[in-house]
């Protein structure tokens, strides 16, 4: 040892147990166009076996959705049999035995003890052509933003409505969440939607009440922007497991006297997953955020553009900070993955970086192609169903991917006619309900006043780059007024 | 603020000499004090001396010096440090904005000489003298409304996400939010929800911690403690600070239980303060104070705007017309306008409001250190309901008019002549 180093061990300047020094840094395997080729030739592999796709579930609060996907993984084999009684046990012990089925998903003391889905639970399940990942959101209407969260990382949804006398009228009505969930995702690009009508044991089975909420919902289906085509109907009686994978057993007679079309994991294995933008530079927006093993820290969400290997190095953004992918691991899959192509929903293992530089909502991409931060950008939008209408200068939330902030709509530029998109009238003095228009949005600061009134930039990128990141939704007072693309950013 | 002395003459120019107090008097003084005008203030100095031999010497002295101001900046508190933070529960907050005054000196003294910069530090309880040219009306109403003693009722407000919280208080003329504090919750994970439940519980304590040193809970001037969310979490954080408090055998936060009011709000921003502040739990507890009735007003305008949009106009422009036909109601106006530093401009909103005032109509002054007065500056500081539906249009094309005809007149007379 030299002179010199000695001088400074003396110093005890190095940490003494600093986990990351240990850590050797993986390397990268492969180049990035050779990983492109593998990536391409896997997707196309997969053509002839099980395609994944994301699946957001949504619907009116205590429409049964977390019931109807716990009870559909226990069919499926993803949830065993001792699980399932401990469950029941725990649910009956403090009285709310009907919601066993759903304490799969409703993890937290909180949700568990309210009989309430809170936060957007992932799950994984296989259908005989079809790799699964779902998104359990919440129904009730304070958590819409963790709903907004999951739904970002969709590509179908499935919309559980309860079937029961009143009950759909509930959640159909306006202010009701069958409606908004639906708006929703539909603006956040969701264009497949598997409609199961649930609870219909409680009206007997009755073909009239199925076929009157079909009708319903259809209409507004369509009106909302979905077409025909990519969306279907099921009857399901979630809690009895009845046409979920068959339907044998008695008490269903009524249901198969004129039901015979498909299950539900008949249309779930149809679903047709996106084209996927594997090119793209890479943007991995964080939906979570926890301790992993050992010293990594595991962020999770999906892959919104470009691919990901082992052992890049990320930049995170906002902030300076960078950090390497130690593993990938998948919901849907036992071993971890060597890298994970656009679509795909993911947890990443990241090492070289303190924990609190990862928050949600942050964006992770390359080093060499960065997403550009705004605090002020245009938009072209679609003002939904008000009654105050917007002016300029409205404050509202700001919804992007998993992050929400306090925004305002500095400007109205212009109106444009919804069919053709021309301009049919410049500076209007107010949006009313229908429009569809061009505004700018500026982030709104954190303080009134002083040192900290400046606007923290989100990370955003227009519609036309990249169509997941440039994707916005608008809130004022727990209503979504407004929903569009992001067109350019301004500063 | 106490008044210590008023000279006004008949052309209402004159000065006022007032002692601030606390932090809302600071914010006061800079609505009162505005270009042009002389300031009269303790401030210190450096003084540099020039001996004969050229050695120089300088040294600090306490001097009143009266300024012509030509700038001034405000900031709210900052949060206050460590050690007098923790006695802050009990005694009365100590005033922690600041007010920096600029100008030239316009009263020479043996210390400084005339037409010397200065920056005024106004300190709390040092008396200050405004001198102006002309007293308006909006200024003496201000003077005479701070210097009212008792009106000191506040508000300590936690607006509360999963994760997040902002404590702020709110009194009748700002709301100060002292601290926030975001403390990382993961969401549940597949079989496990432990991550989630012990970021919680950090959260909770993390809370707790800040809440005891930025809300003076057992002040008497402090009327209520809202707790606002959306979800339950405001259930769990009050559970949570009760439990910590019988733990601790905390008596005064244990006394002030009554005081503490939970409301469901949509959004974990400190905007949605405006929510609670419409919220009927609230509504009832403090009616009568200025910016519940702030937050109200502003509210029925917005759905005015939804339900009637020609009884609620906003703009200046547009505001000033409906004053002409005399269709103002309420007038909703932000102090920031009167800070014009243009007096041509400040003279302009002045005789709207007077106008409005003799026509019997309501004016709200709406304070931009409150959220509601943010968001009336956000569409541009002034709003109007009227009394009696007027056409934005119509009553632009009968402007345009009345204009023409006067064209028309000047030239007819400029032909005849």
């Amino acid at each position: 040892m030299g002179q010199q180093e000695l001088d400074i061990s003396g110093l005890n300047l190095e940490s003494k147990s600093g986990p990351t020094v240990a850590d050797e840094l993986p390397k990268v395997s492969l180049a990035r166009e050779k990983l492109l080729e593998e990536a391409r030739r896997a997707l196309e592999s997969e053509e002839g076996g099980r395609k994944s796709a994301s699946l957001v579930i949504i619907g009116h609060v205590d429409a049964g959705k977390s019931t109807l996907i716990g009870r559909l993984l226990y069919e499926l084999g993803r949830v065993d049999e001792k699980t399932k009684i401990a469950n029941e046990r725990a649910s009956d012990k403090i009285g709310k035995g009907s919601f066993s089925w759903a304490w799969e998903l409703d993890g937290t003391t909180e949700e568990r003890e309210r009989g309430i889905t809170m936060d957007v639970a992932l799950q994984a399940l296989e259908t005989p052509n079809r790799r699964i990942t779902i998104l359990d959101a919440p129904g009730h209407r304070d958590f819409i933003p963790n709903m907004i969260s999951g739904a970002t990382q969709a590509d179908c949804a499935l919309l559980v409505v309860d079937s029961s006398t009143g009950e759909f009228e509930a959640g159909f009505e306006r202010g009701g969440q069958t409606r908004e969930h639906l708006i929703l995702v539909r603006s956040l690009g969701v264009s497949q939607v598997v409609v199961a009508v649930n609870k219909l044991d409680q009206v007997d089975w009755s073909r009239d009440r199925y076929e009157d909420v079909c009708e319903q919902l259809k209409a507004f289906l369509v009106q909302s922007g979905f077409h025909p085509s990519r969306t279907s109907f099921v009857p399901v009686g979630a809690m009895a497991g009845v046409n979920l994978l068959d339907r044998s057993g008695s008490d269903v007679l009524a249901l198969r006297a004129w039901y015979s079309g498909p299950t539900l994991v008949n249309l779930l294995d149809t679903l047709q997953p996106p084209t996927r933008d594997i090119d793209a530079p890479l943007r991995f927006p964080i939906f979570n955020v926890f301790k992993g093993s050992a010293s990594a820290t595991g962020v999770s969400g999906r892959i919104c553009g470009g691919i990901v290997q082992v052992g890049e190095r990320l930049r995170i953004l906002p902030g300076d900070e960078t950090a390497v992918v130690k593993s990938i691991e998948s919901e849907s899959e036992a071993e971890p993955l060597p890298w994970a192509a656009a679509g795909s929903n993911v947890t990443l293992y990241l090492i070289a970086v303190d924990p609190i530089h990862l928050s949600i909502g942050s964006v992770l991409c390359s080093p060499s192609n960065l997403i550009p931060l705004a605090s002020v950008f245009t938009a072209r939008i679609i003002v939904f169903d008000i009654e105050v209408p917007i002016l300029a200068g409205t404050s509202v939330e700001l919804f992007h991917q998993s992050r929400n902030v306090p925004a305002s709509i500095s400007k109205l530029t212009a109106i444009l006619d919804r069919a053709s998109g021309g301009v049919t009238k410049n500076n209007p003095r107010v949006l009313t309900k229908g429009a569809s228009a061009e505004v700018q949005i500026t982030i709104r600061p954190v303080a009134f006043s002083g040192p900290a009134s400046r606007a923290q930039p989100i990370p955003i990128e227009p519609f036309a780059s990249n169509k997941d990141m440039g994707r916005i939704l608008i809130r004022r007072g727990g209503e979504t007024i407004s929903a569009g693309i992001v067109l350019t950013v301004v500063s | 603020m106490k008044l210590v002395g008023k000279h006004i003459n008949k052309d209402h120019s004159g000065y006022v000499s007032i002692r601030p107090e606390d932090d809302e008097d600071m914010w006061h003084l800079y609505n009162l004090i505005q270009e042009g005008d002389n300031v009269r203030a303790p401030a210190i100095r450096r003084v540099q001396n020039v001996s004969a031999t050229g050695s120089s010497e300088s040294h600090r002295v306490r001097t009143t010096l009266t300024l012509t101001v030509s700038r001034v900046e405000f900031s709210p508190s900052t949060a206050p440090t460590g050690a007098e933070a923790s006695s802050s529960s009990t005694t009365p907050l100590e005033p922690t904005a600041s007010l920096q005054v600029t100008g030239r000196v316009a009263a020479e003294n043996s210390h400084v000489k005339l037409g010397a910069f200065h920056t005024l530090d106004i300190e709390a309880n040092r008396d200050v003298r405004i001198e102006k040219l002309e007293w308006d009306s909006i200024a003496l109403e201000r003077i005479e409304e701070a210097s009212i003693p008792g009106r000191g009722a506040e508000v300590g407000a936690i607006v509360c996400g999963e994760g997040t919280a902002a404590f702020c208080l709110l009194s009748q003329h700002m709301t100060v939010v002292r601290q926030r504090i975001a403390v990382p919750v993961p969401r549940k994970r597949t079989g496990s929800a432990t991550a989630h439940e012990r970021g919680l519980s950090r959260f909770y304590d993390t809370l707790y911690q800040t809440f005891l040193r930025h809300i003076p809970y057992s002040s008497p001037s402090l009327r209520a403690i809202v707790i606002a969310s959306p979800g339950w979490v405001r259930d769990a954080v009050f559970d949570h600070i009760m439990a910590e408090a019988t733990r601790t055998g905390n008596r005064a936060l244990l006394g002030a239980r009554p005081k503490f009011v939970r409301v469901h709000i949509n959004s974990p921003h400190v905007h949605s303060l405006v929510e609670v502040l419409k919220s009927p739990e609230i509504v009832s507890q403090l009616k009568e104070t200025k910016f519940a009735r702030e937050g109200i007003m502003l509210d029925k305008f917005f759905k005015m705007l939804g339900s009637d949009e020609q009884r609620a106009w906003y703009g200046p422009d547009h505001v000033s017309l409906a004053v002409d036909r005399g269709a103002v109601g309420t007038l909703l106006i932000s102090d920031e306008l009167f800070r014009a530093s243009d007096p041509q401009l400040r003279k302009r909103y002045v005789t709207l409001v007077e106008d409005v005032r003799e026509k019997r109509g309501e004016v709200l002054i709406f304070s931009s250190m409150h959220e509601s007065g943010q968001q009336l500056n956000q569409i541009t500081g002034i709003a109007a309901i009227l009394n009696f539906p007027l056409d934005v249009e119509v009553v632009e094309a009968e402007e345009r008019e009345a204009k023409e005809e006067a064209e028309k007149k000047l030239q007819e007379s400029a032909e005849g002549a």
